[in-house]
């Protein structure tokens, strides 16, 4: 680069540049304050919301959560198979009150099924047989 | 009103501001423009902080952001050609007023000069000039290569002095 070019050069930067005018911070830093107070109000409504939103579903599926604790083990037992001693347990005290009624027990398969909803009169020869 | 914790605006504002307003100044001519843009870029780092996250060079990427929403005024504005057009026309100067009569003279010729630069060139010289930015840093924020930045900087001074020559010679001589 040759002096007369870098003359040029330093001449035009040592042209001063206009200075931003003073009132424009605040009213600049205002603008820009609001919009960050804004957001901020925005996320901590959204999150106030989803907590109140997660309380509300606690307290309508979960009134009382020590009831719900005391029956979980029922829940445990009564959704677990029996065993196969169970079954056999349970079969053979059936013989045995069969056997002190005076009636044979019949097989498994060829039992009705005496839960089902049907009329009452069906009731009534179930009982009777 | 009390802030979140996080950006501190004020900050950003005291450091970057004036540097900013100048090549806004520059670009846009008008000084209502450069006071929407800057509240533009101030209130979408309000607004996304995140930004920020990461940024090294905190001018470099300011400027990126003030040169990006220049460019995107101009395009909400017409073609590039008629707000040129507008800088032709325009009278407001980007440099400070002097009581120096000569060099009164040699900044109006130079903010017109400016004008008439291709926008591109301008932004090189205006941020090598007077923002005393490397040609690295000038790439990085206006997302060109080093090469582009130097090429556009010579093409733009070598303009200049062209269209300046006979006042610059003439001042020269009277010093």
């Amino acid at each position: 680069m040759n002096d007369d070019m870098e003359q040029f050069e330093r001449r035009l930067c040592r042209q001063s540049l206009r200075e931003i005018p003073k009132a424009w911070r605040a009213e600049i830093l205002t603008a820009a304050r609001e919009t960050q107070a804004a957001h901020y109000a925005s996320r901590m409504a959204h999150r106030s919301f989803l907590s109140t939103f997660k309380n509300q579903l606690s307290t309508f599926f979960w009134p009382h959560p020590q009831a719900w604790a005391g029956l979980a083990p029922v829940e445990t037992v009564k959704s677990a198979p029996p065993s196969p001693e169970a079954m056999a347990e349970l079969k053979k005290q059936q013989r045995m009150f069969a056997e002190l009624v005076g009636a044979s027990v019949a097989p498994d398969a060829d039992r009705r099924k005496i839960f089902l909803p049907r009329p009452r009169s069906e009731r009534t020869e179930i009982l009777t047989a | 009103m009390k802030m979140p914790a996080g950006l501190d605006i004020a900050r950003l504002y005291d450091a970057h501001a004036q540097p900013l307003f100048a090549f806004l100044l520059n670009f846009t001519r008008a000084e209502a423009d450069t006071r929407d843009l800057l509240q533009e870029i101030f209130v979408k780092l309000a607004r996304e902080p995140q930004l920020l996250a990461g940024v090294r060079e905190e001018r470099a990427f300011l400027i990126r952001l003030a040169h990006n929403a220049a460019i995107d005024l101009m395009r909400r504005r017409g073609t590039r050609e008629k707000t040129r057009e507008n800088f032709a026309a325009e009278i407001i100067s980007p440099f400070a007023p002097t009581s120096d009569p000569d060099e009164k003279v040699f900044r109006e010729e130079l903010a017109i000069a400016l004008g008439e630069l291709p926008e591109e060139q301008r932004a090189v010289v205006h941020l090598k000039l007077w923002s005393e930015l490397t040609f690295e840093e000038i790439a990085a924020a206006l997302d060109i290569s080093p090469n582009t930045a130097a090429s556009r900087y010579r093409y733009g001074l070598d303009k200049l002095r062209a269209r300046l020559r006979p006042l610059y010679e003439e001042m020269k001589k009277a010093e």
